[in-house]
């Protein structure tokens, strides 16, 4: 690509301490002005000027709008005219010898090429300073300089016809070519940006002539390009990376600010946010920051999900780099299964889901991998007490092919081992994942990305019981740009998960039992940007499910256990969508789509049949159907909206509201009442309906200081269809008849969140609390039993009070402080309250559904990190993270359980971190 | 550019854990340490002719209480009510919580429900139910081979109720080991007849599984071979000679959905296979105090009941049930015997026979005395052998 150089324009207060303003004047007047200029604007004083002159202004509107002009002149000079205007004012003006002046903030613009650059030297500063030895100091800072500054041409130049034409390109970090999602890309002052997408493509449509493209993004410093475009082109923009500074810095990214998106109810978090809080043992945890987000609650230390927004946790799509991930955990639920060194950030949407995801009610969590350094090797080690781990990223090729690769594996046997406690003696807990990504870019049209990902866990904890659970995905996208404003993304994956709980108690009883859940997906996305108003995304998908629902074994040759194998299931669902995000005007913005669904329920299964008007139970099973491969069941379908609106009520302040509809199709059953939650996954099926459910949120936002600390309030207000509860005495695991044992209830469920963020300075950090309730009803005789007399009763994931503050304080560059405070309501717990015999037959008595709680949860943890040095240019890079997990060694409770000891019913807390854990983490870069 | 050789400085780290103490405590919540005492109201109204109607009134328990069955609750006012306003008084003659009304003939086109007010003050009463004839039982019969299945088979015409409940007493024979024809009356050795005897005795029990059964699905109101019992292969109640009374009633949906409730309760319970906590809302109330829970379901039903006896030697291939029991004998000569045995009975030592020197052979008493393993050496009335 060529850049032709045509002028530099330097800004640099640098280089501006050396030139007057006054000896840029040029002498050249052209023509003198008369008028009588009362209540101008610049721009319209501009315009008038021009007009008069022949001279052309470029300056930023932005900057002059505040500028009165009150003034009368006669027969003045163009220099007389803004020496006058400008005067106790801190705007320059240059006048360059083609007849432009350009004003400029805080120090003015050289309009020549200093020799240094190869330039034919006509500075017109007399005093001939010697820029080029300046210039020696810091090239790398001048190529930065130079790439903001120089005017590149974009398109065919020979293309006179006047119009619109569009620029795209990637925007990427200029240290690792790693792409930079969620960036506001936006020309000169106009109020509408374009966001870059998952891979940093952009597209913005402009009228031809210069501009100002500028970027800015989340944790990135702003840049800009100043092009000229004559006819679609393109134009890659390498961003530097915002280096922290202890003083607080002056954001001017509001394009990207929360107040500023169209979007409503999603949280963004990049891996540096997240390595700032402190975990157990040090391990930066992405789920675990998570759910410090206001509307995310979880049940128990160590669950296995989120509720949002008073949902369960089955109600979230989680993402691993497009793939479905059933199992976001390591360790029963201690680790989010992502290794913190590969993931570059986090999307959650909590509402304003966007058309092309769906199938699921509550939220998308989508976790972002990491594209890799594209310029050089680099790699991430770390030892911690539980886990070590190594990521290496870098280009096979250069700027072509970039690999990542990252294992993590856990030593925790050892430790268990060393317990004091005689109950973890021979207890045994393993670990490791796997993540691989190669980019690879075919030609500037064609991209492919290739993922996978493995993760995988066992554990003992009372000798005889072996859990053991498994995800495993890998899919390829292959990204094609049509033209600068359409293209498109094809991804094909497979994702997988299965579990296991073995059992050698005594070798006749020895079982193994089984799940699994294996999807075959296919995507075709399309993103067609017409102008920069409309961003329109169309697409399509459909996912192949096949779920063995459970099988139990006997195990060993003595075992003599009876095997219990409950037929496979297998479903089609899939999805077409349309959806615009519409720029009304720089205040109003609008979010459209619609997305329709469907599944199909395919043989070969058997399908028990049911006397009607009676509620499902085994004993009004009628007979059995049987249907053949791909036969098609039972098919549901439905149409989704999904709208959401911003109003700008002023530059750091907007209003938003959203509606959202939603299907869901696959449904998890959890076992919650026993001390192993053994979760399987459900298909819909004739007898179980999808879930539906519907969300209408309204939310207040308002940045302060100079959009670095950012507040939100939300509101919303959630309805669920077909939320599966399960019947008083169900039996989830290995019935063949689910349907009996479970209960279609209606739900809702409300809430507010509150959030304030600072996301710069020394102290840094957020508090978030949530009020959130979610309730359940099932008051139709003929599904079965009413639960608690037909009445609202809380959900078992209803905890109606969340905080979490997170605070990171950086003492000095080198040491910085973290503190995380949790608390939370204790999650309702449905009680065993007596014991009573009825015709001989004992019986026990439970209280009402979910009447009781469990103890509230509250915890504190700390940490410091303290960096080796600080010196950019070292072969290694390396940290210590000091901490305590659970400081007031507060005994939370991660299960309540009963269980019959010596014929009597015991209760049983179990806590897993009942103590404060002290831990020494060392990281090394590389 | 050449990948950088990475450097990887294992350098020291070590955990500081040293403890994780006390992982799993006792969950005893104020909800699981109050009292708890509900009202249980055990039985059912008979609509039998002549019949009695029989409620046990008993206490539920605190989950950390050992008593096995519920606290008897007496002095409680019991009374039957009719829809047409008639009334019957139930009496707990032995003050035993066990409330009886007279021999009574049920207008089973009115509706009943059950008063009951305690000495505490609290009222309590039932929805009113509408009355059900339960169809004799067709039939009661077993199959073997393996272990023995025992069935019923009944009938009813279609518009009658569809939901039965079941329980059944049964009681078997078993021997003791070494059988004696004489045994100990007022300390004195005598031969034994079938009012003293001690080899041959008979156990009862009842039934303590919830046992029910609906042809709500069929196009027939027929039960169809319910198996209501399994007696697993060897069992020692099929030693010799067993009898079993299953007794059948017919109930509402409402009732057997109460019941069915109930079979759930305590299954597996701290298992993987936990099954869900039950909610059980009867339709008896306490109206003094509506929020305060009360354990039982009223139906209005009469019973009706079929006996099935079996003897070992009908059985394929069915093991004497070997106690394992070491039996002691020894002889005594003269009158050792006597003062070895009865200044003290139920010491180790029973008489077992005289040998041919007509010197007494003592043996292990519980060798030699059935009712030592339980029930009684009377032979009940409705004993066929």
């Amino acid at each position: 690509m060529l850049h032709h150089l045509i002028r530099i324009l330097l800004i640099t207060p640098f280089f501006a301490v050396f030139i007057h303003t006054k000896t840029m004047a040029q002498t050249q007047d052209k023509k003198r002005v008369t008028g009588n200029f009362e209540n101008y604007t610049f721009t319209r004083l501009a315009d008038r000027l021009e007009a008069a002159t022949g001279y052309h202004f470029y300056y930023d509107p932005r900057d002059l709008d505040t500028l009165a002009i009150d003034m009368t002149v006669n027969n003045a000079t163009i220099n007389q005219i803004l020496d006058r205007l400008f005067e106790h004012t801190d705007f320059h003006y240059a006048i360059d010898p083609y007849g432009r002046v350009f004003i400029t903030r805080h120090a003015a613009i050289i309009t020549t090429l200093p020799e240094a650059l190869g330039g034919p030297g006509k500075l017109t500063s007399q005093q001939g300073i010697d820029l080029a030895a300046q210039d020696q100091a810091d090239r790398s800072k001048l190529k930065k300089v130079l790439a903001e500054n120089q005017l590149m041409e974009i398109g065919n130049k020979a293309n006179h016809t006047p119009g619109k034409a569009t620029v795209a390109g990637y925007v990427r970090n200029d240290a690792t070519g790693e792409p930079v999602v969620g960036a506001s890309v936006y020309a000169d002052a106009m109020t509408i940006a374009v966001t870059t997408d998952q891979f940093g493509f952009y597209s913005l449509t402009l009228p031809k002539g210069r501009h100002q493209v500028n970027v800015s993004g989340s944790g990135m410093k702003d840049t800009r390009r100043i092009i000229v475009l004559y006819s679609d082109g393109k134009l890659d923009i390498d961003m530097p990376e915002a280096v922290a500074t202890l003083k607080a810095v002056i954001v001017s990214a509001e394009k990207t600010s929360n107040t500023q998106s169209v979007e409503m109810g999603v949280n963004r978090l990049n891996i540096r946010t997240i390595k700032q809080v402190p975990v157990v043992f040090g391990e930066t945890d992405i789920m675990k920051v998570v759910e410090s987000l206001p509307g995310v609650t979880t049940v128990g230390e160590a669950s296995n999900g989120i509720n949002v927004r008073g949902g369960s946790t089955d109600q979230n799509l989680i993402l691993f780099d497009g793939a479905t991930v059933y199992n976001p955990s390591h360790l029963f639920g201690f680790f989010s299964a992502f290794n913190p060194d590969v993931v570059k950030g986090v999307e959650l949407y909590k509402s304003g889901i966007p058309e092309k995801y769906g199938g699921r009610l509550s939220s998308v969590l989508d976790v972002s991998m990491l594209g890799g350094n594209n310029k050089k090797w680099s790699g991430v080690a770390a030892i911690g007490p539980l886990t070590s781990k190594l990521t290496i990223e870098g280009p096979l090729q250069k700027e072509k092919t970039t690999v990542v690769a990252g294992v993590r594996t856990t030593y925790s046997n050892w430790l268990l081992n060393n317990l004091p406690d005689n109950a973890y003696h021979g207890s045994k807990a393993n670990f490791y994942d796997a993540n691989l990504r190669i980019t690879h870019i075919i030609d500037p049209k064609n991209t492919l990305y290739v993922m996978g990902y493995l993760s995988s866990d066992w554990f003992n904890l009372d000798n005889d019981t072996t859990y053991r659970y498994n995800n495993k995905n890998a899919n390829i996208k292959w990204k094609h740009l049509f033209n600068n404003k359409s293209n498109a993304l094809f991804s094909f994956g497979v994702d997988n998960y299965q579990y296991s709980v073995s059992d050698t108690r005594d070798s006749t009883n020895d079982f193994k039992l089984a799940f699994k859940i294996n999807q075959t997906w296919l995507r075709a996305e399309f993103s067609y940007a017409p102008d920069n108003r409309n961003a329109i995304s169309y697409g399509v998908s459909s996912i192949d499910y096949k779920l063995h629902p459970g099988s139990y074994t006997p195990l060993g040759s003595e075992s003599i256990v009876v095997p219990n194998i409950v037929p496979a299931e297998q479903a089609l669902e899939s999805a077409v969508w349309l959806g615009d995000q519409f720029t009304v005007n720089s205040r109003l913005s609008v979010s459209a789509g619609l997305r329709y669904s469907v599944f199909n329920y395919l043989g070969p299964h058997d399908e028990y049949n049911y006397a009607p008007g009676v509620p499902l139970s085994t004993s009004t099973i009628v007979d059995t159907s049987h249907y053949g491969k791909n036969k098609f069941i039972k098919t549901y379908s439905a149409p989704e909206i999904r709208l959401s609106a911003r109003y700008s009520l002023s530059d750091n302040a907007s209003v938003k509201v959203s509606y959202n509809t939603l299907e869901q199709y696959i449904h998890m059953l959890s076992n919650t009442v026993s001390i192993s939650p053994t979760d399987i996954w459900k298909l819909s099926d004739p007898h179980i309906k999808p879930q539906q459910g519907d969300q209408v949120s309204l939310g207040y936002y308002r940045n302060f200081k100079a959009n670095t600390i950012e507040a939100s309030v939300e509101v919303y207000y959630k309805r669920i269809r077909n939320y599966l509860d399960y019947k008083s005495g169900a039996e989830l695991l290995l019935n063949s008849h689910i349907e009996t044992d479970v209960l279609t209830t209606k739900g809702k469920a409300y809430g507010a969140e509150f959030l304030l963020r600072k996301l710069t300075g020394r102290l840094n950090g957020w508090i978030s609390y949530t009020y959130s309730r979610t309730f359940l009803k099932q008051d139709d005789p003929l599904a079965g039993q009413l639960i608690n007399y037909g009445n609202w009763y809380p959900a078992d994931f209803d905890k109606p009070h969340n905080l979490n503050v997170i605070a990171n304080y950086r003492v000095t560059h080198r040491y910085s402080f973290s503190a995380n405070v949790v608390y939370s309501t204790g999650r309702p717990i449905t009680l065993p309250l007596s014991i009573f015999v009825l015709d001989g037959t004992p019986g026990l008595y439970y209280s009402q559904r979910n009447q009781y709680r469990i103890p509230d949860y509250f915890r504190t943890d700390v940490s410091v990190i303290i960096d080796g040095n600080h010196r950019i240019h070292q072969r290694t890079h390396n940290f210590w993270t000091v901490g305590a997990y659970n400081l007031f060694a507060r005994q939370n409770p991660y299960s309540v359980y009963f269980i019959q000891e010596n014929g009597k019913i015991k209760g049983y807390q179990l806590s897993i971190f009942g103590t404060v854990i002290p831990f020494v983490t060392y990281t090394i870069k590389f | 550019m050449r990948p950088r050789y990475l450097l990887l400085l294992c350098c020291g780290s070590w955990l500081l854990v040293t403890t994780l103490t006390r992982c799993r405590q006792a969950y005893d919540p104020p909800a699981i340490q109050a009292a708890n005492n509900y009202l249980v109201v055990d039985g059912f109204i008979n609509t039998g002719a002549n019949a009695v109607t029989t409620f046990n009134l008993n206490t539920s328990v605190n989950l950390n209480d050992t008593t096995a069955t519920g606290k008897p609750v007496i002095d409680a006012t019991v009374t039957l009510v009719a829809s047409n306003g008639q009334t019957w008084p139930l009496i707990d003659s032995n003050n035993t919580g066990s409330y009886s009304s007279a021999p009574l003939d049920l207008d089973i086109t009115q509706r009943y429900s059950l008063s009951i007010s305690t000495l505490n003050g609290q009222k309590y009463a039932s929805d009113p139910v509408p009355c059900y004839q339960t169809p004799p039982i067709d039939s009661v019969w077993w199959r073997q081979p393996g272990d023995l299945d025992i069935n019923v088979t009944t009938h009813a015409p279609a518009g009658n109720t569809r939901y039965y409940r079941y329980d059944f007493i049964q009681t078997w024979q078993h021997d003791a080991e070494l059988q004696s024809p004489w045994t100990v009356v007022n300390g004195l050795l005598v031969a034994s007849d079938s009012s003293n005897q001690l080899s041959e005795c008979w156990t009862t029990d009842s039934s303590t599984a919830v046992l029910l059964a609906t042809s709500a699905s069929l196009t027939q109101n027929l039960i169809s071979g319910y198996t209501v019992n399994i007696i697993p292969n060897g069992d020692a109640r099929l030693d010799i000679g067993y009898s079993i009374l299953v007794r059948q009633y017919a109930i509402t949906e409402d009732a057997f959905n109460y019941w069915q409730l109930i079979q759930k309760t305590t299954d597996n319970i701290g298992t993987l296979f936990d099954v869900q906590p039950t909610q059980l809302i009867g339709n008896i109330h306490c109206t003094t105090n509506p929020t305060q829970p009360v354990i039982g379901f009223i139906s209005a039903t009469s019973m009706q009941q079929q006996r099935l006896n079996i003897l070992h030697t009908w059985l394929n291939s069915w093991p004497h049930n070997e106690p394992g029991n070491t039996c002691d004998t020894m002889t005594l000569s003269g009158n050792a015997g006597y003062t070895l045995i009865w200044p003290n009975p139920g010491a180790y030592w029973w008489p077992y026979y005289f040998d041919a020197n007509d010197d007494l052979v003592v043996g292990s008493r519980f060798c030699l005395d059935c009712t030592y393993s339980g029930g009684t050496n009377k032979k009940p009335s409705f004993w066929p052998w």
